[in-house]
């Protein structure tokens, strides 16, 4: 019989989904554990694809209102996406929602109940004004290079608290605009790699991880045949000597078997009661797909996946509305704010809010000006939007930072994606500045040489 | 081990101007206009108290001296001065004071004082503080920047110099290698390290039973002229290559003609073309004279798609961005992939570790931005195609083309003559004329570079093109050319660049590429990191057989082929694998190749390798697989899947469509096609073996490799036995046989018991 290695019993107990490979031994060892004490366990992101308007959603902007269709009285960036023209008013009218008085649209009335709970960033601004850049830069820090996703980085910094399942997921991802370059490992081990399940362009009905189902053999047939894989494998290590992989690999098998079982039952929603599923949204067509996603990231959330990513998008850009604005932000809001505000208050009554981190936006903003001829459209805007926080250790009941009186550039406090990113992992105990990854000859960081934490939205 | 590169040169300033008032107005106009501004929106952060970034913007010297970011000022030139960039607001990146923009008058002011000469009071007294030269002297000393010598073979060397170079090391540590690995293993390692493919029952037979000295040289020699050989080392040299038949990125539009560029390098390696010459045509190609044949014309044109094929992000609506990012991914393929420098870590200061200078980066930038790559940078950008056209199919496509012309000339014709019985004429004739639209023969051509509008690069301050600094001629980095003079000339300077690579005596291009094929056959480089010669990569573990191969590589006219060879031949390539306690002790990571490691194969070669032994692989040589038109989307927003591999073909022709690899390439840590990769990762997640376990794919080869072995023999013991020939290469010892017996007659089917063959490691790994 062969002497299990260190590596092996480490292997056994300390990773999560996949992390038998060596190198990723390695790093549970030096990384795995935050530098100090985090205030969030997990994040659950909530990605709008395509860009929602900050001006007709969290930004509530009066002067914006006023001019309706006056030109802008200042210079519109250097670099733009589209051509735009004067000022658009919003279409919506905003309300004070709460003891914190937050203004959120009517396209939102069930989030804006959850007001008192998020911690809305309005000065939040990056570097790209395409979908595919824009995308890049929010999941991995760079529109120019291949980079490890922020979840990535995250499972590789903090592990998995399951070892049966993955420690990153991504459900029903958009496969464009960076596609999985947006949840890859990059240079990190390939364990830490998102797993997606389904992808936007598939009802979330039945997302699913690649090959976790056998639809051949019945579970006894297929331990036997797995043991006699093993066995195999057994004696090939015994011929070989000692090696770390081949050891890895017989792990590996066992794993999957385990995982074979238990993802399943944490997808099967059949145990979850009728409220809940109304909660969700899961009662109503319009809502029924994207609460799915939600209440899936819940479940996944609970049984200890560290980074759940969801994405509203359809098989169009979701949120991008360079024209027919009313319609196609009044339709997304109407598909998502139900299952949002139920993922918030379900996470609250479970006592999960406390330790998870709920964010949500999109890769941009919108233009306060307007593009095409209809007055009802507005174009990509990296230059200053919302997004929004909830639970895992970021102050309740706040705004913070602020876009000028149109809503054009973020202009007090302003919130880099670097920023946001350092944050995030502030919250979840690791540094950004030692979360570090050598590879071709230097170190890499999730925000490069950039980032700040935003110590005031702190608890 | 690395110098500071940096040296601070102090300079006097040039004398002030001569005319008292002229300056007493400038002094009152800085005192009066830009102190105040300073002071109030730089100082808190930049002054006495903080100096961020390094920078101090209340004094002179501080300013000129600059900070982390370089200089932020250049008297006289508001343009090249990061002060005025970052109060402009217009780099995204450099904004100051960063919360809020100043008043456009004081930005104004601030760029007519930098204009005037940055006038001050402390300015007779500062010197003005350069950067200087990164320095050469200590950068040329580096191993790998010296020319190879040849080195002394050991006394023993006799018929056998590599071994002699491995095992004087390995005596030296008093470390005794281990026997020749048996035949059957050798065979097997062999096979697929030259084709990517398991040996036939009928190759092992034959092999087995051939007494001569010579059996292995001749197995060598067959592998290498099989046509597989340049399908297995083409996707090796495509990993350097970044290929891809799709642009990935933001706009993941096909790359419809990149598998010409595929095809070519496998017939390049087929034909054992001279890696200097195969070099030559990559970057240079529509630069060589081809003597008027056409065919060999066209073979130099589709070679410079290597310089063509990396990601761009297309839509970038900074078009002077998306130039320099494009001749940023060329400096870095360039650079890594055969220089095994990381040159692109100079675009925005000068290399941290290694002796290139952000002035070399921008000699070697000029060369590549006076060339044409992108045929216009309109978001969604085009890139350029040469034209493969050959004079018979210009003249066939002019002739539809007058016979599309004749056709509307005369619908319009019958259009004005509106007579009623025209009607049906006309609708036909429309039908017919739109119909030849249609099959208007597409002119072939092929993803690949030509001339561009010649002219040398400016540094770009920061790496931003918003600011930029002195321009600097096109020349080669002067670590590894001191002496050679600026490119100048008419041409983009490719030519003379590629020239300069294979010109033989270059310190970098031979040893990189026989260090790269030495990492192929043994799983990790005499230089571990193969992509990166510099001061941060490994050294080599063992220097003079480096050099030695590397000189040799040259002498044998760049022969990939007699390198195989002459590793291949070697007993360190031939030893067995297993253990040794001593050895074990001594070196644990077999640095020394006192044993043979164990190694899994490539995504594609498991593929290819299930294929075989499932008797479906389809051996086409070459052509596209492509089921999209040249730059059609291959995933737009609306992320549906028009991929498809179920195919039976070689993995190599497999279209690799980047952010959306094939799923099993993938989970096999096959390259990311989007930056180049000369030593690919081994990992072992579960996602594998689920996908062995359960997937369809994988049940499909083990049921047709069931019916194989059904087939081939009559009897189970025989069925094993052919089994075990076709995926291990070997014949089941008696305990092995009885397993395999007692599965079956447990339950097991032969489909199931193939497909654990399939999953095990003896089929996934060689020895």
């Amino acid at each position: 019989m062969l002497n299990l290695s260190r590596r092996r019993l480490l292997g056994q107990a300390a990773v999560g989904f996949g992390s038998l490979a060596l190198h990723s031994l390695v790093a549970a060892e030096d990384q795995q554990r935050p530098h100090f004490a985090p205030k969030a366990k997990r994040v659950i992101f909530l990605f709008m694809k395509g860009g929602p308007s900050q001006v007709d959603t969290f930004d509530y902007k009066p002067r914006l209102q006023k001019d309706d269709r006056k030109p802008l009285p200042f210079e519109k960036p250097r670099v733009q996406f589209s051509q735009t023209s004067g000022l658009l008013a919003s279409p919506w009218t905003f309300r004070a929602y709460g003891q914190s008085g937050a203004l959120v649209s009517d396209l939102f009335p069930q989030v804006g109940q959850c007001a008192d709970d998020l911690c809305i960033i309005n000065s939040l601004h990056g570097t790209n004004s395409a979908h595919g850049g824009a995308c890049l830069k929010l999941h991995t820090g760079s529109d120019t290079f291949v980079r490890p996703s922020m979840g990535s980085w995250i499972t590789y910094g903090l592990g998995s608290e399951n070892r049966n399942l993955p420690g990153f997921i991504t459900i029903c991802p958009t496969l464009a605009h960076g596609g999985t370059k947006n949840w890859s490992s990059a240079f990190l081990p390939a364990s830490v790699a998102g797993t997606p399940m389904g992808n936007a362009g598939s009802p979330s009905e039945e997302p699913r991880v690649k090959y976790i189902r056998n639809p051949r053999l019945d579970p006894d047939s297929q331990r036997r045949q797995l043991d006699l894989v093993q066995s195999l494998n057994r004696d090939f290590l015994e011929s070989t000597g000692p090696d770390s992989a081949l050891e890895a690999r017989i792990d590996s098998f066992e794993l999957a078997f385990r995982m074979q079982s238990e993802m399943p039952a944490v997808m099967d929603l059949a145990s979850e009661s009728r409220a809940m599923r109304r909660l969700y949204g899961l009662d109503d067509p319009v809502t029924a797909n994207f609460g799915r996603q939600c209440l899936l990231a819940r479940r996944f959330a609970e049984a200890g996946v560290r980074f759940v990513q969801v994405t509203h998008s359809n098989t169009d850009v979701q949120w991008d509305q360079h024209g027919d604005l009313r319609k196609g932000h009044e339709r997304n809001a109407a598909e998502v704010d139900r299952p949002i505000a139920g993922l918030l208050r379900d996470l609250k009554a479970r006592g999960l809010l406390e330790d998870t981190l709920v964010l949500w936006g999109g890769e941009f903003g919108r233009t306060p000006t307007c593009e095409g001829k209809g007055w009802d459209g507005r174009d990509h805007n990296p230059e200053g939007f919302t997004m929004w926080l909830a639970g895992g250790g970021v102050k309740p009941g706040i705004r913070y930072g602020a876009t000028d009186e149109y809503g054009y550039y973020a202009a007090t406090n302003r919130v880099h994606i670097h920023d946001l990113h350092a944050t995030v992992l502030h919250l979840l105990g690791v540094d950004h500045e030692r979360l570090t990854y050598r590879y071709a000859g230097r170190n890499f960081r999730l925000t490069d040489v950039a980032g700040h934490v935003v110590k005031d939205i702190l608890a | 081990m690395y110098t500071l590169w940096m040296q601070v040169v102090v300079l006097a300033l040039a004398p002030a101007q001569e005319g008292p008032p002229a300056e007493e107005q400038q002094l009152r106009f800085f005192e009066s206009r830009i102190r105040p501004i300073l002071a109030e929106h730089c100082a808190g952060c930049h002054g006495p108290r903080k100096q961020k970034s390094g920078l101090r913007m209340d004094s002179l010297a501080g300013m000129l001296q600059g900070g982390k970011a370089g200089p932020a000022l250049v008297p006289g030139k508001p343009e090249r001065s990061l002060l005025v960039t970052a109060v402009r607001y217009r780099d995204p990146d450099l904004r100051m004071p960063p919360d809020g923009k100043l008043a456009d008058r004081d930005i104004e002011d601030l760029a007519r004082w930098v204009g005037m000469g940055a006038p001050h009071p402390d300015r007779a007294a500062v010197g003005v503080v350069r950067r200087g030269a990164v320095d050469g002297e200590a950068g040329r000393n580096h191993w790998a920047f010296r020319a190879p010598v040849l080195p002394a073979l050991p006394p023993d060397a006799a018929g056998k110099p590599v071994d002699a170079f491995i095992d004087a090391l390995l005596r030296s540590k008093g470390i005794r290698p281990l026997a020749r690995a048996d035949r059957a293993t050798l065979l097997r390692r062999a096979t697929f390290d030259l084709i990517g493919l398991p040996p036939t029952p009928e190759e092992i037979d034959a092999f087995l039973a051939d007494p001569s000295p010579d059996a292995f040289a001749r197995v060598v020699d067959r592998l290498l002229a099989s046509p597989h050989y340049g399908e297995r080392w083409g996707r090796h040299w495509l990993d350097i290559a970044r290929y891809a038949d799709s642009n990935g990125m933001d706009e993941n539009i096909a790359h419809g003609n990149a598998w010409k560029y595929r095809d070519y390098v496998v017939r390049s390696l087929n034909a054992d073309k001279p890696y200097d010459r195969f070099l030559l045509e990559q970057l240079a190609g529509d630069l060589l004279d081809a003597e008027g044949d056409v065919a060999v014309r066209q073979e130099n044109l589709i070679a410079t798609g290597y310089l063509a094929l990396g990601p761009k992000v297309l839509a970038e609506v900074d078009e002077a961005k998306m130039e320099m990012d494009i001749v940023d991914e060329q400096i870095d393929s360039v650079g890594r992939g055969l220089l095994g420098l990381t040159l692109g870590c100079a675009r925005c200061h000068d290399h941290k570790f290694d002796p290139i200078g952000q002035d070399d980066y921008y000699g070697l930038a000029g060369i590549f931005k006076s060339t044409r790559t992108m045929e216009n940078f309109k978001k969604i950008a085009r890139w350029y195609e040469n034209s493969l056209a050959s004079p018979d199919e210009l003249a066939r496509k002019a002739a539809h083309d007058r016979l599309v012309a004749a056709g509307k000339k005369e619908i319009a014709g019958l259009e004005k003559s509106a007579a009623a019985d025209t009607k049906k004429e006309l609708q036909a004739l429309r039908e017919q004329v739109k119909k030849l639209e249609e099959d208007s023969p597409v002119l072939p051509s092929a993803m690949g570079v030509a001339e561009g509008v010649v002219a040398d690069a400016a540094i770009h301050v920061r790496g931003s093109h918003l600011t930029l600094g002195d321009t600097v001629p096109r020349r080669f980095p002067r670590v590894l050319a001191p002496d050679a003079p600026p490119l100048g000339g008419s041409g983009s300077g490719r030519l003379p660049f590629a020239r300069w690579l294979t010109s033989g005596s270059h310190p970098l291009t031979a040893r990189v590429m026989v260090n790269r094929v030495w990492r192929w056959h043994f799983g990790r480089g005499l230089v571990a990191t193969v992509d990166n010669f510099g001061f941060q990569g490994q050294p080599p573990t063992h220097p003079e057989l480096l050099d030695w191969l590397a000189i040799q590589f040259v002498r044998d006219g760049w022969s990939l082929k007699a390198l195989h060879r002459r590793i291949m031949m070697s007993e360190a390539y031939q030893r067995a694998g297993g253990t040794d306690a001593r050895a074990m002790e001594a070196d644990p990571e077999n640095r020394l190749y006192w044993r043979r490691d164990v190694r899994r194969l490539e995504a594609e070669a498991i593929r290819d390798a299930m294929l075989a032994v499932g008797g479906t692989l389809d051996r086409t040589l070459g052509g596209s697989l492509l089921t999209v038109k040249n730059r059609e989307f291959v995933f737009n927003h609306t992320s549906q899947d028009k991929s498809t591999y179920d195919l039976r073909r070689r993995s190599i022709y497999l279209p690799v469509i980047r952010n959306h690899l094939y799923d099993v390439f993938q989970l096999f840590d096959s390259t990311d096609a989007t930056v180049l990769s000369g030593d690919r990762a081994t990992s072992t997640v579960s996602p594998q073996a689920l996908f062995l376990m359960n997937s369809d794919w994988v049940a499909s080869v083990a049921t047709a490799t069931a019916g194989r072995i059904v087939q081939a023999d009559a009897s189970k013991a025989g069925r094993v036995a052919r089994l075990f020939l076709e995926a291990y290469g070997r014949t089941p010892s008696e305990a092995e046989s009885r397993r395999l017996l007692r599965f079956l007659e447990d339950g097991g089917t032969w489909q199931s018991l193939c497909q654990a063959i399939l999953s095990s490691s003896e089929f996934i790994y060689v020895r």
